[in-house]
């Protein structure tokens, strides 16, 4: 397709009209384009909805996970939803590690992220209106240097007796979901030993881990750039991680998110043992 | 005569990277050093022995740090507890090129203009200061005691966002910190996570 210039320049227009409105699913920020998404084409009462925000950025540009590392800030969101809808929690896809310097690393996302939640939907709902779903979301956006913003999304979705998916969008869903990080497989079991230093992560997976990377969920707990030193075993891997020096206080518990080359990515809630005095 | 202490010292300074393979841990004595600051002046950290000190990692330009300025939220404190003889060292650890960098003259014409009031702005941008301490963010405090012991590690407030509209309802661990120490008890949140950019290191 063509656009003359002077399409072009309308269409600049209109989308600039359309990100400085509240109401839109869509707005054009600095680096990136933020939009929400809905993986259905409707509501049906007593079912849920899958929401999530989606995150275009330049290249070179990333946005953070929910523990951002040393540096940086999650992206926080704020529900505007009908009476009697109810609003989960974000479930986070696997973060990549960022390194702004040697000495610091840092949690998030490049290129794309969709942030997906489910909406409850209660059981009895009017199917004359459509359903009106609106966001507040505040991100930082950095590259070198680091931009906040925010901005006013806003969806409807119809009624319907079932909810169906809209083929546009709940690719993107299933892609992402696939990202999420699962539960561990339940003959695996993790726990925790912790020493002066560091903790060790031990994996009992039935099988040897020669690789593996570990994201903890709560700052201040590990030493984020320290390198993660990965002894395999047959049964496993024991994960070797630096504590931070914010770490004062011991830990009854370690919870994160392990990567492991070809596997889905797994929640981590392991007990810490404390050293032996 | 060249003084060999001081030598030494300079030269952990320069090798502030070998350093920060250290812990610079809440309760441990606090790494000396001697930098210089924006009116090229020599400043030691054992120069203040029997003071407290505060130390600031600081970057103009960062959304984090223009929160406390543009509010003069760190203005009040750098007024309020040097009043009280604690000594406020702002740290700049930016590198030539990044965001933050500023010559001393355009250091002190900031100052100037924010209104802003620390003891002195020890111009780092080699990063050697930063990596001895550590320093991850901007901003990111440190206390270090009259002992030389360092006695706070991390934010300024338990709100780690860029919005002013947040200070009003944050607690400052900062200024609690010090009531605390200075008061004579125990700091009881001595190290929290740091917020803010990233410390814009040369490496």
């Amino acid at each position: 397709m063509v656009f003359t210039p002077r399409i072009r320049r309308t269409a600049w227009l209109l989308i600039v009209l359309a990100s400085s409105v509240a109401g839109f699913p869509q707005t054009n920020a600095q680096h990136a384009r933020v939009e929400l998404l809905a993986r259905q084409k409707s509501v049906a009462a007593g079912s849920g909805v899958q929401l999530g925000v989606y995150f275009i950025l330049e290249k070179g540009w990333h946005i953070y996970w929910i523990n951002p590392g040393d540096s940086g800030q999650p992206p926080s969101f704020k529900w505007h939803l009908p009476a009697g809808f109810t609003a989960g929690e974000i479930q986070w896809p696997r973060p990549e590690r960022m390194q702004p310097s040697k000495a610091l690393t840092d949690y998030g996302y490049h290129d794309e992220a969709l942030l997906p939640l489910t909406v409850r939907v209660p059981p009895s709902i009017s199917n004359r209106m459509p359903v009106e779903f609106g966001v507040e979301v505040k991100w930082l956006i950095c590259r070198e240097v680091c931009i906040p913003e925010r901005a006013e999304l806003r969806l409807s979705l119809p009624v319907a007796a079932t909810a169906s998916a809209d083929p546009q969008h709940a690719p993107l869903f299933a892609k992402t979901m696939k990202l999420v990080p699962q539960p561990l497989p339940r003959a695996w079991k993790a726990s925790v030993t912790s020493s002066k230093d560091r903790f060790a992560l031990t994996i009992r997976a039935g099988k040897p881990i020669t690789e593996a990377e570990f994201f903890p969920l709560d700052p201040g707990q590990i030493d984020n750039p320290a390198p993660q030193n990965l002894q395999p075993s047959h049964t496993g891997a024991t994960l070797i991680l630096k504590k931070s020096d914010q770490l004062l206080k011991p830990i009854t518990r370690l919870r994160g998110v392990l990567v492991i080359p070809g596997s889905p990515a797994y929640r981590i809630e392991a007990p810490v043992r404390q050293p032996l005095q | 005569m060249k003084n060999p202490r001081r030598s030494i010292l300079q030269a952990c300074a320069l090798l502030g990277l070998i350093a920060s393979a250290f812990a610079v841990k809440v309760g441990d004595p606090a790494p000396g050093f001697t930098a210089v600051d924006s009116n090229g002046k020599q400043q030691r950290l054992s120069d203040y022995k029997g003071k407290f000190v505060v130390l600031e990692w600081h970057n103009q330009g960062c959304p984090y740090t223009k929160k406390h300025y543009e509010s003069g939220n760190m203005q009040r404190l750098q007024k309020e507890w040097t009043a009280k003889g604690v000594v406020w060292l702002t740290v700049i650890s930016s590198a030539p090129g990044t965001q933050g960098f500023v010559t001393p003259s355009q250091e002190n014409d900031y100052l100037k203009t924010m209104n802003a009031a620390p003891t002195a702005v020890l111009m780092d941008p080699g990063g050697s200061l930063g990596h001895l301490y550590a320093a991850k963010t901007t901003p990111h405090m440190f206390i270090v005691d009259p002992n030389g012991t360092l006695i706070y590690n991390g934010a300024i407030d338990d709100h780690p966002t860029s919005d002013q509209g947040d200070i009003a309802g944050s607690k400052n661990y900062v200024s609690t910190a010090l009531q605390q120490a200075t008061g004579g008890k125990p700091v009881t949140e001595a190290a929290t996570r740091p917020y803010g950019c990233s410390v814009k290191y040369k490496d």
